[in-house]
């Protein structure tokens, strides 16, 4: 879904910046967003007051509001998927392999 | 109620309402839980994650344990806990928890993002529990019975929760209409790329493929 929505925004994504942001992602505040993920996991303040700031001042106040909203909807969405267990499709593994090989996620897939 | 007290932005009132249905339908009864029990849960896993386990309700262990590592950290959930919880409290009711502790993960998470300050509990509702549990679903290759189908479905063992799940989606993330456009675009906010980028940074973080 990522590379498909970066398609249509004709961005030059960066698939490897998901498992490291010290890679540029290719999309508008995507960097600061991916930081602002990380200090909200790591849950320090000052952190993620920092990280706050840095999506201001790229995406707009708007944009760190939508940020946190999306965050909250993901930590939702992986305890849904997490607790009942519910199983991805072999086609669907088959056809990301390329992208889930690069992130090095081949381990979250649970059977 | 949902100030966002701490907040350097202001939420939007759609997202601040989803919050607050949220809010409603935790107090209110569910299909095997009390409000009572229902707030009760959510009191355990917010002490639970700040190293409380001294809060404790009237629910088998194996629940509040599912609940509690649910809460903390999905990754280190399986099937097997699930299963245990299951055999002690019943499908439903541990479809019925992990809706609970999903919706309260959202509220509480987008508050973290915000430098919020967590929203109170709510005061539960009085009630019995309605009993409005699906029929006839097959427990798949999944750890819970639940229809065939995508993610919005999974909690559709307990249709009110699963509703509720749903309904939640359009101002977080997006509608389910709105997630058939590749160019989704929030504005003033974020379009899809920015927004997808977040989710699969979280998914990373709690080892999830979704």
């Amino acid at each position: 879904m990522l590379r498909a929505s970066a398609i249509a925004f004709e961005y030059e994504f960066n698939l490897a910046s998901i498992g490291d942001p010290s890679i540029s992602t290719g999309i508008p505040g995507g960097t600061e967003l991916l930081l602002f993920v990380d200090a909200v996991i790591g849950s320090s303040v000052p952190e993620i007051r920092h990280a706050q700031t840095a999506v201001i001042g790229a995406l707009r106040p708007e944009g760190l509001a939508d940020a946190a909203g999306v965050f909250g909807n993901f930590e939702m969405m992986n305890r849904v998927a997490e607790g009942t267990g519910i199983p991805i499709a072999v086609q669907a593994i088959e056809r990301m392999a390329d992208t889930i090989d690069e992130l090095g996620i081949r381990h979250f897939i649970k059977s | 109620m949902f100030e966002f007290k701490g907040s350097p932005v202001e939420v939007r009132d759609d997202l601040r309402n989803t919050y607050v249905e949220i809010w409603r339908h935790l107090a209110e009864p569910g299909p095997t839980l009390t409000g009572s029990q229902r707030v009760g849960l959510a009191e355990h896993v917010r002490a639970a994650r700040s190293g409380d386990s001294s809060i404790r309700h009237d629910m088998p262990d194996a629940l509040l344990h599912l609940a509690s590592t649910l809460f903390r950290n999905p990754a280190d959930v399986d099937g097997f806990m699930v299963r245990h919880a299951a055999e002690d409290a019943g499908n439903p009711m541990v479809v019925e928890i992990i809706g609970l502790v999903s919706m309260l993960a959202a509220v509480d998470g987008a508050h973290r993002g915000l430098t919020a300050e967590l929203e109170p509990l709510p005061d539960p509702m009085d009630g019995e529990p309605t009993g409005v549990i699906a029929e006839g679903l097959k427990q798949r290759r999944t750890h819970v019975p639940m229809p065939a189908g995508p993610i919005p479905v999974a909690l559709d063992l307990v249709p009110e929760v699963g509703q509720a799940y749903r309904d939640s989606f359009g101002p977080q993330y997006m509608t389910e209409a709105e997630m058939a456009f590749d160019d989704f675009n929030r504005i003033p906010g974020l379009n899809r790329a920015q927004i997808e980028i977040i989710s699969s940074r979280i998914s990373i973080h709690n080892e999830c493929f979704y």
